[in-house]
């Protein structure tokens, strides 16, 4: 009953975190960016079922995301013109989510008899074709132009007219709310345990009687519901669906999203959601350099940290539950592994910006801001500052990192000498 | 006429050009503890692997409880009410030990691929596994991840996943390898106890082990069956003997 009511506690914190979140970040731009957060939230978790719980590395989970868009938009547009009976805007992320799984399901049917290598060449392929009749199915598609459509159509329920992005924003926040319930909900079904079993050992599971096919399919199957859901919610959010939402690029996001996030860990999609589209919507207006960091930032996770963000948070998961205190040693070394890879971090993005700003300029003025510090590009002066800062902050962490490791293992030492008794 | 556990009438596999299953004859009769020994390279695993649907025959015919299960895929033949161990180690690490367990009954319980019940509430789940749980003795490691158990609590669990299943035929393949003395003991109790309301058949490479166990033993050499029968029947052979010490000694 304890832990019944813990967990309900947290989904009411849930609820709360959502309902204030607006008040806090108000402006038109924060909004925006809450709504961008709470689609990519849902799409990242449905992509999650199949990744990190079902073991299958899919590069095409953008098609079921981006034909619910269209369909979504087309439905709109019938409602707003007259030509399709009227549905309650509220309820269109079901009809995504149908639409997804009308898709999910024969293709998955396909795509999961055999998993790992072959699987995922199949979604690629899947993919690739989407975007090729994005420009051949012109009735459905509208070619690169994509499908202009506009949410506040039919009658206004309540005086709902989804006219400001405030209400977008409870609208998605509703559905992200009850998706990502649903979601969890789904890892403690027999469904959701057998899920992981095929991605722990296929062999093994026929032994006990089920069919990997059946299974992995099925995973399938929902994960696309769930992915036709949050491309309903893009198309009522930002009221146009184009080309790039069901290619490879956007498939590719969403495994960047999981993988950074964590995969192994239910909440480690949300964490990458909330990361990709803050930094999405800030960094890209900052630096055109954006994508080189997302792909630097997802290198280094794929390298050192397999487990992603939540995983670094969750590997400190046993030592504080078993005492807080045995953090205390290890907050100098913490804090100077993180203080020298900061350095470092400023000095490389510095090198970067630079290398960028030359290459990419269109007139000849040398004169730039780095971290707000006007500087002459020109000049040997930023370049060795930088230079300088970065390798600095390398050495540091060269020193720092060894004494941070050694400082977490004697706490899971601890930790687990106390199991032991 | 009561139908035998498990019956291999005239089975025959080859891998290429290469006969492995030369032709077997074997009846194992309901409720009897029925060991396979052989050398090396004799086809005991290759055996199994047909038994159980992982590889087609090449020809000949499987019955199980009397009905045809030659080439069936393995969840059927599983469902059906057979189960096995492997002997290296088959698990599913990442998940706890009761995760292991329950997985490995929620089809005989009637869940499938259910999605609309929560494992966790679930009485007869819970009872059915902490029962295997107990008899196999894992239960004080029920919430640790079955791939950082130690390799007899791994073992131990193998078997305990091959129970889950509720399966009345259950196939095991080399349960005591790489165990100490005293873990060996407490394998060949654990077998004898869970022999009581069920058909077993071993692999067994350790001589102790089959000769304490066994009701009856079959002998498989180059693919073939070269004797059946009660242990003392068997020890007393010479075609065994032959097989197991060379012509010499025979």
């Amino acid at each position: 009953m304890a832990g019944l009511a813990r967990r309900s506690g947290i989904w009411l914190a849930a609820v709360a975190v959502v309902l204030v979140l607006p008040w806090i970040f108000s402006s038109g731009f924060a909004i925006t960016t809450l709504n961008q957060m709470g689609v990519l939230i849902i799409f990242s978790l449905a992509y999650n079922m199949l990744l990190g719980q079902g073991g299958m590395l899919s590069f095409g989970h953008a098609v079921y995301f981006g034909l619910a868009g269209y369909s979504v938009a087309h439905v709109l547009n019938g409602i707003g013109a007259g030509t399709l009976p009227y549905v309650p805007v509220s309820l269109l992320p079901l009809v995504g989510g149908l639409v997804g799984l009308l898709f999910g399901i024969p293709i998955g049917f396909v795509s999961t008899r055999r998993a790992g290598t072959v699987f995922a060449m199949i979604s690629l392929g899947f993919a690739e074709m989407m975007t090729a009749l994005t420009l051949i199915l012109i009735v459905f598609f509208n070619g690169e132009e994509g499908v202009q459509t506009d949410r506040w159509a039919g009658p206004e329920p309540f005086g709902i007219t989804y006219g400001p992005d405030i209400q977008v924003y409870y609208l998605i926040a509703a559905w992200c709310l009850l998706a990502t319930l649903a979601m969890y909900a789904l890892t403690h079904t027999p469904f959701g345990r057998m899920s992981n079993a095929v991605r722990d050992n296929p062999e093994r599971l026929q032994f006990v009687g089920y069919s990997t096919h059946r299974v992995r399919w099925l995973a399938f199957a929902l994960s696309s519901f769930f992915a036709g859901m949050a491309g309903a919610l893009h198309a009522l959010n930002v009221e146009h669906v184009g080309f790039e939402t069901v290619g490879v690029g956007q498939s590719g996001l969403v495994l960047f999203m999981v993988w950074i996030g964590g995969a192994r860990a239910f909440i480690g999609p949300i964490f990458g959601a909330v990361v990709i589209a803050f930094l999405n919507s800030n960094l890209s207006g900052i630096t055109e350099a954006w994508l080189l960091y997302l792909g630097i930032l997802f290198m280094v996770t794929v390298m050192f940290a397999q487990g992603g963000l939540s995983g670094l948070i969750l590997m400190h998961e046993s030592i504080w539950k078993t005492d807080v205190r045995l953090f205390r040693p290890m907050v100098r070394p913490y804090a100077l592994g993180i203080g020298a890879t900061i350095v470092a971090c400023l000095g490389a993005i510095g090198l970067i910006e630079l290398i960028y700003f030359m290459s990419t300029r269109s007139t000849r003025d040398t004169g730039t801001s780095l971290y707000s510090v006007p500087v002459d590009a020109a000049s040997l002066l930023p370049w060795l500052v930088c230079a300088g800062v970065a390798a600095l902050g390398a050495e540091a962490c060269r020193r720092a990192y060894r004494p941070m490791a050694a400082s977490y293992a004697d706490a899971i030492e601890t930790v687990k000498a106390g199991a032991a008794r | 006429m009561t139908a035998h556990a498990l019956e291999l009438r005239n089975l025959r596999k080859s891998f290429g050009k290469t006969e492995i299953i030369r032709g077997v004859e074997l009846a194992i009769e309901k409720g009897r503890i029925h060991a396979v020994i052989g050398p090396n390279g004799a086809g005991k695993s290759t055996l199994y692997n047909l038994i159980t649907g992982l590889h087609p025959v090449t020809s000949g015919r499987i019955l199980l409880k009397g009905a045809d299960i030659t080439d069936k895929p393995p969840y059927e033949i599983a469902r059906r009410g057979l189960s096995r161990s492997f002997q290296v180690t088959n698990i599913f690490p990442r998940m706890s030990v009761l995760e292991n367990v329950r997985c490995a009954m929620l089809w005989d319980l009637g869940y499938r691929y259910s999605f609309w019940h929560f494992v966790g509430r679930r009485r007869d789940l819970a009872e059915r596994s902490e029962a295997i749980m107990e008899q196999t003795g894992l239960g004080s490691r029920r919430n640790v991840p079955a791939g950082l158990l130690s390799y007899s609590d791994q073992r131990a669990l193998e078997i305990a996943i091959t129970l889950a299943s509720g399966a009345d035929v259950i196939l095991l393949d080399e349960p005591t390898a790489g165990m100490s003395r005293s873990e060996t003991e407490q394998a060949v109790a654990l077998i004898r106890k869970i022999s009581q309301d069920r058909t077993l058949v071993i692999v067994e490479h350790d001589m102790g082990v089959v000769f304490d166990l066994a009701e009856t033993i079959s002998v498989l050499v180059y693919g073939q069956i070269v004797a059946s029968g009660p242990p003392a029947e068997i020890r007393a052979n010479t075609a065994v003997r032959e097989a197991y010490l060379g012509p010499e000694a025979a």
